[in-house]
């Protein structure tokens, strides 16, 4: 089973509460969110900062929408699954790549993802030039080594596609909900309603000197 | 940070890369969802797995064809999460709910006696009061074992009436309308009255009855923070339409109370009604225990009242209490008390016993927030973090999800029975136990109770 390998300093992720019909508006039928209250569903940011992958080191922000996992006999049981509806990236290679292997939806031009980390904080900053297009706060809590798996769906016209990821490495998580958000008019925030969104994320995950995994591209 | 494209070195990275890689593997930490689950060697394979990663939000829901498709994987996490903690849910109790409990072990198969009960709801004691026991005994024999009938058919006797009526005298309402259980009463109440195209605003910790109640309306919903006014405007902002808000008078999982005089405020500027949910603050606060609204002096600026029976009279069942117009209305579109059988007589009538010692005993409730400070000071003397509670409810914050259970088991095996409450339950990592407090715990019950929680905690540098 050809892997593919994506090594990270930081992977940091909030999430925030979403009204359903927005989040299904951003996904392709027949693809449901999953819903962390009745009519309520998740939002899922996350920015990494790649050190070592086979199309170099590059920062990339996902914007995505958290969706139940596809579950069949014989398969890994995911931890989560989620429809990435565009992402962000710091190099053109990264994205060519991303889009070419894995169907990613990108926003197509280079964008700054600052990392900014003091005192168990973790600030995200994502930039394109000196527009500003979204910035996020974590905090840490106990961090523990973990191996999860997740599943990521992702479409090219009508074709649906699945990959299974393994995220490996330091990991905190908690729901204290000390985050921030700040969504700012950018066109990688068009399709979020500022009103719409929770200010603040209900969940904060890190994780420190992890690698990404990839399994094959599936088709569905 | 742009990164110039330069192929040349990303492909050296790529190649030295592609030799270390070959020596990694997957741990395959994953469950592995057995294709045959009955096969020994499948179910190994399952077993082999760590499942402490998972818990019951990742078994919710899934995508795919077979409405059978998470039976298999809930079914490998549960053989290991089960003894691992998860037996300590629903264990048998062989005794009543006094204050001392003898409880079968589910995991070694063994009894465990006189455990200082902190777990149950019988604020008051009143389950087995002699009286009580014996009004439903009594009703037992000249009634029946069960109503026979749904409450607008045959299943309404006097005994119903009566309890209506006396509840209804008590709450000082216009008219109250009794339920099979809590949970059917706040289905039926929000169900009945909200429809497709309303709006409710709920606070974010609203009991699961009240969550499904909202999705059974199939009303617009909006959560707010907890307790937080500022964002309950924020939500009710910009809404034209029926419009109901819904609060606890003391929240279930924390012990705090609603702030209800700042929340009515805002209800009222918007011209939303306003309902409260008083599962664990009827019977037990304002100066004639009608709740957190008598407390606030709010009781007319409150539009519905709602309340149990399992908690503070130790018996079962729920009731809305309002004006009479609700009541005549929920009485034909709440569909849980039109569909569901009338309380059974024998409870029905030690409710009504019950209800009068609440109001002939004041000082049980007295009582009752006597020794829920006794415990709270008990538990902070030795710096035991419990949150915001004030009430009789009290959690002792653990926060730290994977030492809920073997915390558990250790107060349990040293005598005290009490509850783990972990995510999903509550949010992640807030694990908690919650002490339900009794007005029928002696000095002597609470100190046993605090002194082995404390050496518990201690033990793990959890307190000092």
């Amino acid at each position: 089973m050809p892997l593919t390998f994506y090594h990270f300093k930081n992977a940091v992720s909030a999430f925030f509460e979403i009204p359903t019909e927005r989040a299904r508006e951003l996904l392709p039928a027949p693809m449901q969110p999953l819903e962390v209250h009745h009519g309520s569903s998740i939002l899922a940011l996350t920015a990494f900062d790649f050190h070592d992958s086979m199309v170099g080191a590059y920062q990339e922000i996902v914007l995505a929408i958290v969706v139940p996992p596809l579950v069949k006999s014989g398969d890994p049981f995911p931890k989560s699954a989620m429809y990435p509806f565009l992402l962000g990236t710091s190099t053109a290679e990264s994205r060519q790549h991303a889009i070419e292997r894995w169907r990613l939806p990108h926003y197509m031009k280079n964008v700054d993802v600052k990392f900014e980390e003091t005192n168990r904080h973790m600030r995200i900053r994502v930039m394109e030039g000196e527009n500003p297009i979204l910035d996020f706060e974590v905090t840490d809590y106990n961090w523990d080594p973990v191996d999860q798996l997740h599943q990521c769906f992702t479409r090219d016209g009508q074709s649906r596609f699945k990959v299974d990821i393994h995220m490996k490495g330091k990991f905190t998580e908690h729901e204290e909900e000390r985050g921030t958000l700040e969504l700012y008019d950018h066109p990688m925030c068009r399709n979020l309603v500022r009103d719409e969104i929770a200010d603040r994320p209900f969940r904060e995950l890190w994780m420190k000197d992890g690698t990404q995994i990839f399994e094959e591209l599936q088709t569905l | 940070m742009k990164q110039p494209l330069d192929t040349s070195s990303n492909a050296l990275r790529a190649s030295t890369r592609a030799a270390r890689e070959k020596e990694r593997a997957i741990d395959g930490a994953a469950p592995v969802i057995p294709a045959r689950p009955d096969a020994p060697d499948a179910a190994a394979q399952v077993y082999n797995n760590d499942f402490s990663d998972y818990d019951y939000s990742n078994f919710y829901s899934g995508s795919g064809d077979d409405a059978f498709a998470l039976l298999d994987p809930f079914d490998a996490w549960w053989a290991q999460a089960r003894p691992a903690g998860y037996y300590l849910f629903g264990q048998p109790m062989v005794t009543a709910p006094k204050t001392r409990v003898s409880v079968v072990e589910t995991k070694g198969h063994r009894r465990l006696d006189n455990l200082v009960n902190l777990a149950s709801y019988n604020y008051l004691g009143l389950s087995y009061r002699p009286e009580v026991i014996d009004a439903a005994v009594q009703a037992t024999q000249r009634y029946g074992l069960g109503a026979s009938g749904s409450p607008i058919l045959s299943g309404t006797f006097d005994l119903h009436e009566e309890l209506a009526e006396n509840l209804a005298k008590f709450k000082k309402k216009e008219a109250v309308l009794l339920f099979s259980t809590g949970y059917s009463a706040n289905l039926g109440l929000i169900a009945g009255l909200m429809r497709p195209g309303d709006l409710i605003v709920a606070d974010q910790w609203a009991h699961a009855s009240i969550v499904d109640g909202i999705i059974l309306s199939k009303a617009n919903v909006r959560f707010f923070r907890h307790n937080r006014v500022e964002d309950l405007e924020k939500k009710l902002k910009g809404f034209h339409g029926k419009k109901l808000v819904i609060v606890e008078g003391v929240y279930s999982m924390d012990g705090d109370i609603v702030k209800l005089p700042e929340l009515v405020e805002v209800c009222r500027r918007y011209g939303a009604r306003i309902m409260i949910d008083e599962a664990h603050s009827t019977f037990l606060f304002g100066e004639n225990g009608r709740g957190v609204a008598e407390k606030f002096g709010l009781e007319d600026e409150v539009d519905i009242h709602l309340g149990t029976f399992s908690k503070s009279l130790g018996g079962m069942g729920g009731f809305v209490a309002g004006p009479r117009k609700l009541v005549n209305y929920l009485r034909g579109f709440a569909r849980s008390h039109v569909f569901s059988c009338a309380l059974a007589p024998g409870v029905t009538a030690g409710l009504i016993k019950a209800l009068d010692i609440v109001q002939t005993e004041p000082e049980l409730r007295a009582k009752l927030h006597e020794n829920a400070a006794t415990m709270r000071r008990l538990l902070r003397d030795h710096g035991v973090d419990i949150g915001e509670s004030t009430s009789q409810v009290i959690p002792i914050m653990i926060r730290r999800d994977e030492l809920i259970f073997p915390l558990a088991e250790e107060m349990i095996h040293e005598g005290v029975y009490l509850h783990p409450i972990k995510y999903p339950a509550v949010s992640k990592h807030r694990s908690r136990f919650r002490l339900s407090i009794s007005a029928s715990h002696t000095q002597e019950q609470l100190e046993q109770g605090a002194d082995v929680i404390v050496r518990v905690l201690k033990r793990h540098n959890l307190c000092r």
